[in-house]
């Protein structure tokens, strides 16, 4: 017997939106309906999750700042204006719409369907068919390059991007509220100039969120992926979790492990081979041997990346990482190193805003 | 005004909103002190942990509950109507922050921490923050769905009067929203009963 799916009215069911016949009919479909017993538990844990998050407390002393805005007539800022801000009002008004119209004569109209090929060398692809320097970039689109091509485009108009030879990205979305392509595999640089988090690269590894920067992104045979962050700062993420990599610094990232600990450029080989292990190694004893090179090798500078590695590690590794850092950059006041071993979230917060002058 | 006019539910009676509409400052503080914290949490999480965002939202909120309520006759409609505040608040500070700059800031704002062993709060502080990233990473109309229903325990009906759209699209939103957290969070799933 053929019977229609319940999958639109699960999570109404899990609620108890539904009316009794149609809880009975949802009820008995799961009972027989393997697909949709397993939507049903994506959508209870889905759920689950939703509710487990906190509700969190708003100060109290707010009422003052509400009352005394109150008083001074910011929520009916329209009504009862004197005459000067009146005159303000419109004389801003003027000098928006002037620059507005200035922009719209200067600025390139931004593309939300498609990006502009800016230059092409050799002969790269978008899926099947050659480009040329008129074509557009369309979202689902494929662009290849192969050992003798490169391309430059634009990240519709908030930045451009560059393919190296033998590399492959997909464009995924590109609108008002984000830029998104998947690079699976080679090299690309970017640069933006667009505010925080409109362009997203997904890698095999991880996510890079630009914050307004330039960087290159390598995306290797192995599906690990190596950020250069050149100006500025990108944002890694992975699953959520996000480490964030300044101007100079590198990051590794590999498939199902996220990202490694970020370093800087001028680190010495000797730390950058030994960080590998610490970060990716699967052997204790053979971590712990590479992390005394790790901590023999770091300069102050290199704080960066031991700070990254106190959560990392447990037990006494973190307590050498800790010392270590101690030593190179002792932590301000009130830090103490009980608390940054506990990963008390203040003194970390603390430390680290006295680090980020070393970075 | 006593505080006896606060219903056990933490929901408010029609004396408050009476009192408020006559102006009683009392009245107004104790639906700021009733509601502070829900339209909070929900700016909050709808920004993704971006506390100056979810205190200007709060604050513009209560101030035009202040200057309007006069317009409510009952606390059923008023709650909808705070609850719709709070979405017109949050979508309008989006649209005009995506103009300029990113509502989400460049390292997700720290939500304040309870009293547990630090190790458990960084771990449970990491599982924290990868579901509020999920749900700010939803798409606006989901998300506000996923918090109005987990927040605030709207039912769908309520949901549907204060986004403005039928009953079936907030059962839809919510579905797909349940399904998009569970699948970005999948790796949180150990240890999850589904029977519990």
């Amino acid at each position: 017997m053929i019977r229609k799916h319940v999958i639109h009215h699960l999570s109404a069911y899990l609620h108890g939106e539904l009316t009794a016949p149609e809880a009975t009919r949802v009820e008995s479909h799961l009972h027989d309906c393997a697909k949709c017993r397993l939507a049903f538990e994506e959508i209870q844990f889905g759920s689950y999750l939703a509710s487990s998050i906190p509700e969190e407390t708003a100060p109290g002393l707010w009422w003052q700042e509400i009352q005394t805005a109150a008083l001074a007539g910011k929520p009916d800022a329209a009504k009862g204006l004197s005459w000067f801000q009146v005159c303000t009002v419109i004389a801003g008004a003027a000098a928006v719409f002037a620059f507005s119209a200035f922009l719209m004569d200067h600025t390139p109209v931004s593309s939300t369907s498609s990006w502009e090929i800016a230059s092409v060398r050799g002969t790269p692809r978008i899926g099947i068919a050659r480009i040329t320097e008129t074509s557009r970039l369309r979202p689902g689109d494929t662009l290849q390059t192969n050992s003798n091509s490169e391309v430059e485009l634009k990240i519709a108009n908030i930045g451009q991007l560059d393919l190296d030879p033998n590399s492959r990205i997909r464009l995924l979305s590109t609108n008002s509220d984000q830029h998104r392509i998947a690079l699976d595999r080679g090299k690309i640089t970017a640069r933006t100039w667009s505010p925080p988090r409109l362009f997203v690269v997904e890698t095999p590894s991880v996510n890079a969120i630009d914050l307004g920067c330039i960087y290159t992104c390598e995306v290797q045979r192995d599906g690990s992926t190596m950020l250069h962050v050149i100006l500025g700062l990108v944002a890694l993420d992975f699953h959520g979790r996000e480490t964030t990599i300044p101007a100079g610094a590198y990051c590794r990232t590999r498939p199902g492990d996220g990202m490694g600990s970020p370093y800087f450029e001028d680190a010495s080989d000797r730390l950058k081979q030994a960080l590998e292990v610490v970060d990716f190694g699967k052997d204790e004893r053979d971590r712990a041997r590479h992390l005394d090179v790790v901590l023999q090798e770091s300069r102050a500078r290199d704080t960066l990346t031991l700070w990254y590695l106190i959560p990392r590690l447990r037990g006494d590794l973190r307590g050498q990482v800790v010392d270590r850092m101690m030593a190179l950059a002792p932590p301000p006041e009130g830090v103490s190193r009980a608390g940054v071993l506990s990963l008390d979230e203040t003194m970390m917060n603390e430390w680290k805003s006295v680090l980020e002058r070393v970075w | 005004m006593k505080l006896c006019a606060v219903t056990s539910d933490f929901s408010i009676d029609d004396r408050t909103i009476e009192a408020c509409q006559r102006g009683d400052p009392e009245g107004f503080r104790l639906l700021f002190e009733i509601y502070k914290d829900r339209v909070y949490s929900i700016a909050l999480y709808y920004f993704a942990g971006d506390e100056a965002a979810a205190h200007d939202i709060t604050q513009q909120v209560f101030l035009k509950l202040m200057t309007h309520i006069s317009k409510f006759e009952s606390r059923s409609e008023f709650s909808t109507w705070l609850y719709r505040l709070v979405t017109n608040a949050c979508h309008d500070r989006k649209r005009a922050l995506r103009r300029f700059l990113s509502f989400d800031s460049a390292q997700a704002p720290e939500i304040p921490e309870r009293r547990k062993s630090a190790e458990q709060r960084y771990l449970e502080n990491e599982r924290e923050r990868s579901i509020r990233n999920a749900i700010a990473a939803l798409k606006p109309k989901l998300r506000m769905a996923i918090l109005l229903k987990h927040f605030e325990d709207l039912s769908y009906d309520e949901i549907s009067v204060v986004l403005g759209c039928s009953k079936g699209t907030v059962a839809s939103r919510l579905n797909r929203g349940h399904q998009i957290l569970a699948r970005k969070l999948a790796y949180l799933r150990d240890g999850w009963n589904p029977g519990v």
